[in-house]
């Protein structure tokens, strides 16, 4: 229960980031935030106290966590990662032309 | 096994891969490449039609191929039925047209621009191919950041401020997608789309809610259905015209598509009934494109009216999908491959006449049809054909629509359809007056004009461009005369849809 717990708060730490701050940097941190949340819980709930699904030979295993969610998650994080690297890329770029990176000073962004 | 459905995917990827080689090498052969790419990729379409002919007309049309020999469930495997098929041939042609409009539209920084197009390209078509879960969502996130960084392409603040906000609300989509396939793992254990259909059901209400409800607000979002459609007049606006052309007439087609496999085929169109979701998102698509005809009507920039338009058009879609009756689907899928003609020919003719133009607004769009005849002409029957004029397209499939409506007693959505044709009349005729309208032009005009489009300063691009947008009215007048050569297509996806039984005897057992 623990770990759906500091997967609320991360995920609604993010949210809040996201929604009410209107740094656009602080948005992306929001972001990628709720995405950690959402991985931490996968590997969390996928890990059932077994060994680590690397068999050695003659070695015998009664109980190991499923590798499938980690693959996944690894996934998730590398097309995390890329997201984040290009939306940052694009605020330089807001940046550069506006001179802010403040949502309610670019008049552009909210109507 | 058929190796060809892998190509379709590896080809656009491989070219994406090529182009900055090329690059490196000689830029002048880049063209050629993409050519050869787009050929390959339509020369696969036509051969697996002309191969699989007999198939496709006895209606057991079905090809699969396991990746790395691993069969399903355990392995990932493309699957392609006569769905996928109808979704890939309008994809691929979609996507060839608007390559073609490219070469002549995209001045600077071509080369990016190309590895980003069939990047697009190979997302879409294993989107559209695949029948694994994770794949999907694999795809769309492709799809995601490809078509984010090509909206941010024209580097102005508003390109970059839409890019940011079309980004965030779709990785926002993407991570609920995310956390979707996992909780369908977790429950079923397996990640196969066929095998999760036969065990969705035995799932206890409470999660089939949770995970319907969490796979709903994505592809919403995706498609920009009611609560979820603020990105998108903005990036339709300020994206370079071949790429709001791949927006509408590529990517929404795809995530029409991944929402009629997942609700339908994955989930299934009883858990939604079961869950009472079926009423509540027909209501929610009628409403959303009731909302969109309105934002239309007050809008003064005719490329974000063109947006707010297709909000209008794929709600109306989403809705008659959901009434799950073989007319329906019928006239779903008719008005899919109709839209994706019109939309996509609209916002090609757009671009080009906009040249023509300082800005988007509704004044400054005075005269154009005087400057270019001939394409205002083209430009006018595709908005005709999004009316509803017989004998275009647009006629055929929004008759298809109503009557579905009306089959089911839906008399909000047959209202809808209408007041769709009615507010359209009133916002398009507006554009074709105000560019019939009188200018004057000194010799200063058209000089600063010469200087200040620079896109299409060379005399054969100008014709390439203007060639598409005969190209895509041609398409529209051609099949509006002949929409019943769509007659055994449409039946043949019906029956996929439909037959969720058999899609999941022949992905487990083929």
């Amino acid at each position: 229960m623990f770990n759906n717990l500091i997967f609320i708060i991360l995920f609604m730490l993010g949210f809040y980031a996201l929604v009410i701050k209107t740094n656009l940097i602080k948005n992306v941190i929001g972001l990628n935030l709720m995405e950690a949340a959402v991985f931490f819980w996968v590997i969390s709930f996928s890990d059932i106290g077994g060994k680590v699904s690397i068999h050695k030979l003659g070695e015998e295993v009664t109980k190991f966590n499923d590798p499938v969610p980690q693959a996944l998650t690894l996934t998730g994080i590398v097309i995390g990662a890329s997201t984040a690297a290009l939306l940052l890329t694009l605020i330089i770029e807001l940046n550069k032309f506006s001179g802010t990176i403040d949502r309610d000073q670019l008049e552009g962004l909210n109507d | 096994m058929d190796i060809k459905i892998l190509f379709l995917i590896l080809v656009p990827l491989g070219t994406a891969f090529l182009i900055p080689f090329i690059d490196l090498i000689n830029a002048k052969l880049r063209r050629f490449f993409v050519l050869l790419g787009i050929l390959l990729e339509s020369y696969l379409i036509i051969s697996i039609i002309i191969n699989n002919y007999q198939s496709l007309k006895s209606g057991d049309f079905f090809l699969q191929y396991y990746l790395g020999g691993w069969q399903p469930p355990i392995g990932i495997s493309l699957a392609m039925d006569a769905l996928s098929l109808v979704f890939a041939v309008i994809t691929a042609l979609s996507l060839f047209l608007i390559v073609i409009y490219s070469i002549g539209y995209i001045g600077h920084h071509e080369g990016k621009y190309y590895v980003l197009y069939f990047l697009i390209a190979a997302a879409s078509m294993g989107a559209i191919l695949t029948a694994d879960m994770f794949n999907i969502y694999v795809f769309i996130e492709m799809l995601t950041i490809t078509s984010g960084a090509l909206i941010g392409f024209k580097r102005s603040q508003e390109a970059s401020a839409a890019a940011i906000k079309y980004l965030i609300y779709n990785v926002l989509a993407g991570l609920l997608f995310f956390l979707g396939v996992l909780l369908i793992y977790f429950n079923l254990g397996t990640l196969n789309m066929a095998d999760i259909s036969q065990h969705f059901a035995s799932l206890e209400s409470g999660i089939q809610l949770f995970i319907t409800a969490i796979f709903l607000t994505a592809i919403l979002i995706k498609m920009g259905v009611f609560p979820f459609l603020f990105w998108l007049p903005k990036s339709y606006d300020t994206a370079p015209s071949p790429v709001t052309a791949v927006l509408s007439g590529v990517l929404s087609k795809v995530y029409l598509y991944i929402f009629i496999r997942i609700f339908w085929t994955v989930i299934g169109f009883k858990t939604l009934e079961a869950l009472n979701l079926n009423i509540l998102l027909l209501d929610l698509a009628l409403f959303s494109s009731f909302l969109g005809h309105l934002f239309a009507l007050q809008s003064d920039n005719i490329k974000r009216l063109l947006g707010y338009s297709s909000i209008g058009h794929i709600g109306m879609i989403t809705a008659v999908i959901m009434l799950n009756t073989e007319a329906g689907f019928y006239g779903g899928i008719l008005h899919i491959i109709s839209h994706m003609f019109m939309k996509a020919g609209l916002f090609v003719a757009c671009g080009y006449l906009l040249q023509y133009t300082r800005s988007h607004a509704y004044r400054d769009f005075k005269g154009v049809g005087i400057r270019n005849r001939s394409v205002f002409v083209a430009f006018i029957a595709l908005l005709l054909s999004m009316i509803g004029m017989p004998p275009l397209l647009g006629f055929a499939s929004k008759w298809y629509v109503l009557m579905a409506f009306l089959e089911a007693r839906s008399y909000f959505g047959a209202f809808i359809v209408i007041f769709g044709s009615l507010t359209a009349v009133i916002y398009y005729l507006r554009y074709i007056a105000k560019g019939f309208e009188e200018i004057k032009l000194t010799e200063d005009d058209l000089k600063e004009e010469i200087y200040s489009r620079p896109l299409l300063s060379v005399l054969y691009r100008e014709k390439i461009v203007s060639f598409i947008t005969y190209a895509y009215t041609a398409i529209i007048i051609g099949f509006g005369l002949g929409f019943r050569f769509f007659d055994l297509p449409l039946r043949m996806s019906i029956e996929s849809v439909m037959n969720v039984e058999r899609y999941i005897e022949l992905v487990l057992g083929g």
